[in-house]
């Protein structure tokens, strides 16, 4: 494939492409398709990685007619080589996995963060005040993650910080990166000054970060009525691993939520895009089941033959992220899916091959040794 | 207990573990045939892959000096309990002589998955008169009870090593041997085939389940990595003829398809029906593949090799090469790691455990 003369041009084309699905919030599938292979035919000629991936199995993006064509880039990839669509100089930012045993993080660069912030405010501003003109908006946020300016290369903490300046409401952040530590007393005072407000409060974080403010205090941390929390992440690694009811349960008891206004986030450094529990949709048919947006396509996959399982069957997620413009339009995770009509039901991580004895398992080298989630 | 000096008669018992192993590797004898009758089972080889374990890499002879170096690297204690692990399915013979080699008395608890050759052990010198006459006994235990004075001897994962270490009474003397991993360098003036050959040797017994087995190949030279894959590409569809690969499990499956895919990304790979080998002209990380005869070759300049293996360094277990400036390297960063010819790094001489890394004995804490 002729590699495009102008690749920075090419590139912002297509981004633009992509920030059109976002603000229509809506593609057909041919669209879809369409959009995907324009992507993946760029991304052969400029991402290393991918291009030869496409090589290796003898593939011919020309000749292709559906995103399911896409050879998906393993997210590990991106912790062993550069995965983008243009020279190191021009990165604006690298949001960064967690550390791991082995001591390498994966890395997601970027040129240009519009279509990722577009994306980011889209879907989340239709998952967590989808009742904001009735509200009136929330009035305040209060974030148990670092602020983005103290931890560049987060993107949870830039998400998060996107939506708060967004919205324009007064912030609290309470995630100490260089001390690893939760402000257990300012979040307490926060929660105070949101009693006082009494107006519907937006409270954001890691599961981890959850399980540290449930346990190290019993301040009181009750938030206004209609306030709702986004929680993401799960514990490998951590220091205590908690069962995800238990959590919810706990959280809204702790923080005197409604059940239903715990919502559920699933994103990852590798992609640019997130999925979200409907549950604060009005129409949504299964609340629990994970949305995507109309810009991404997740399909199970047999974890053996990386091939699609049968509709509803269990498999790893291979995700299609059109936001993916600059690094790999389509991924491979290890997390294991089911992909129904009504949304992604999210059951884990894929377990690694069975520990034998002496011999060291991958699980080993590449569980987390980063207290905080990024 | 005994005021005897335990170590008194240290080789003499060693030399009668031996004597066992050699009645194992042997298909005439009793013991011989009813290990190759159970242990395609019990340790997922295939019935060759058992064969090569047990004339191969079954510890059945030893020199003064290798054995001097055994006892010396032994403690000493009246009563010595192994924990063993499976995987390896020839290593408890090796993990009885060095009790042996540091109590008269020891107490064996099999692996509950492959306890094969521990049994096969514990029955052979229980059977042995020689061994009766040196005063030393030998048992199996599905317990672990040691009390204050006692050593144990543990095997497995570092989860498993640590959750013994715990529950261990104060007043234990504890040695564990957890997970790890080999390396091997390919000089630049190995002789690629040569190092190949050799190298292939390492990868196929216990399918590459062990230890010192070698996950990942470096070299110096970028330009000779694709030629040194291929050729132990060669090599690796060979030895699946001779010695095939047992089945993989879903999990290991599921790896592989993984590390296939990431390496299809990231370099190259060579995939044959029992084996698979990566390669890579330079890497950001270090990668693993699962241990399942897959092999990850990578170009790696001295300079450079303490920013890659640095951090999985403690992990490093067996260290295979010739020689040159990048072996001296990773030697250095990995001092614990026992070293070895290419070809000989599933074979190390009965000179101490097999993981050298464990140093020495845990000091006990004061009984309470």
């Amino acid at each position: 494939m002729a590699a495009d003369p102008d690749p920075l041009a090419a590139s912002e084309a297509l981004h633009a492409r992509v920030r059109e699905v976002i603000a229509r919030g809506a593609s057909t599938d041919v669209a879809f398709d369409t959009l995907a292979l324009d992507i993946a035919r760029f991304q052969a000629c400029t991402v290393g990685p991918f291009g030869r991936l496409v090589r290796s199995r003898g593939l011919d993006l020309a000749l292709a007619r559906d995103a399911a064509s896409i050879p998906a880039v393993p997210t590990d990839v991106f912790r062993l080589a550069r995965v983008a669509a243009f020279p190191e100089a021009l990165d604006v930012r690298v949001f960064r996995t967690s550390g791991t045993t082995a001591g390498a993080r994966g890395e997601h660069p970027f040129r240009t963060l519009a279509t990722y912030e577009a994306a980011a405010l889209a879907w989340g501003a239709a998952h967590l005040w989808p009742d904001a003109p009735r509200l009136g908006g929330p009035a305040r946020a209060i974030v148990l993650a670092p602020r983005s300016d103290a931890l560049a290369d987060s993107s949870l903490s830039f998400m998060i910080d996107a939506f708060v300046a967004h919205l324009g409401v007064e912030a609290s952040w309470h995630v100490d990166v260089a001390r690893q530590s939760l402000d257990v007393d300012a979040l307490a005072r926060a929660c105070g000054r949101a009693r006082a407000d009494g107006a519907p409060c937006l409270l954001f974080g890691t599961s981890f970060a959850f399980v540290w403010a449930i346990d190290e205090t019993s301040a009181d941390l009750a938030l206004p009525a209609g306030s709702r929390a986004m929680i993401t992440g799960g514990f490998k690694g951590k220091t205590r691993e908690v069962d995800e009811g238990e959590l919810r349960e706990g959280l809204a008891r702790r923080f005197a939520l409604a059940p239903d206004h715990v919502v559920g986030e699933y994103g990852m450094t590798e992609m640019s895009s997130q999925l979200y529990e409907p549950r604060l949709v009005a129409e949504a048919p299964r609340p629990d089941l994970y949305r995507a947006p109309p810009w991404v396509r997740v399909v199970a996959v047999d974890p053996t033959t990386l091939e699609p399982v049968a509709p509803g069957e269990e498999g790893i997620a291979r995700i299609v992220d059109l936001a993916n413009v600059d690094s790999a339009v389509a991924i491979q995770t290890a997390d294991r899916v089911r992909v129904l009509p009504e949304g992604v039901e999210l059951r884990g991580r894929l377990p690694g091959a069975v520990p034998r004895g002496c011999s060291l398992a991958i699980e080993e080298l590449t569980s987390s040794a980063d207290p905080i989630r990024r | 207990m005994s005021s005897v000096d335990p170590r008194a008669g240290a080789i003499d018992r060693v030399r009668r573990v031996l004597a066992v192993a050699r009645r194992i590797a042997d298909p005439g004898d009793p013991l011989g045939r009813e290990a190759r009758a159970r242990l395609p089972v019990a340790a997922h080889l295939t019935a060759p892959g058992v064969e090569l374990a047990l004339t191969e890499c079954l510890e059945r002879e030893a020199s003064d000096l290798d054995l001097a170096s055994l006892a010396a690297h032994a403690g000493g204690a009246p009563r010595t309990w192994v924990v063993a692990s499976a995987n390896v399915c020839t290593a408890a013979a090796r993990a009885i002589a060095f009790a042996l080699a540091t109590s008269p008395e020891v107490l064996v608890r099999p692996s509950r998955r492959d306890p094969v050759l521990a049994e096969l052990v514990v029955r052979g010198l229980e059977e042995d008169l020689a061994f009766a006459r040196l005063g030393a006994s030998v048992r199996c235990t599905t317990a672990l009870a040691p009390l204050p004075g006692d050593e144990v001897h543990a095997y497995g994962s570092d989860a498993t090593m640590a959750a013994i270490e715990a529950a261990l009474p104060a007043g234990v003397s504890f040695r564990g041997h957890g997970t790890g991993f080999g390396i091997a360098i390919v000089g630049d003036d190995d002789d690629l085939a040569v190092a190949a050959r050799a190298l292939a040797a390492d990868v196929v017994p216990f399918d590459q389940r062990g230890c010192l087995s070698p996950r990942v190949v470096l070299l110096e030279d970028a330009d000779r990595v694709e030629r040194f894959a291929e050729a132990l590409d060669r090599e690796l569809t060979a030895w699946h003829l001779r010695v095939p690969r047992a089945p993989l499990d879903e999990g290991t499956l599921a790896e592989l398809a993984a590390f296939a895919a990431t390496f299809a990304a990231v370099g190259r790979v060579h995939e044959g029906e029992g084996h698979l080998v990566a390669l890579a002209a330079s890497l950001r990380a270090l990668a693993l593949p699962p241990a399942s005869r897959a092999v990850l070759v990578v170009a790696v300049d001295p300079q450079e090799a303490a920013r890659l293996l640095a951090p999985v360094a403690p992990l490093v277990a067996a260290i295979g090469g010739r020689g040159g400036t990048l072996l001296e390297v990773v030697a250095a960063l990995c001092p614990g790691a026992r070293r070895s010819a290419l070809g000989r790094m599933q074979r190390p001489p009965l000179d101490g455990p097999v993981d050298l890394r464990g140093g020495s004995v845990v000091a006990p804490a004061a009984p309470t």
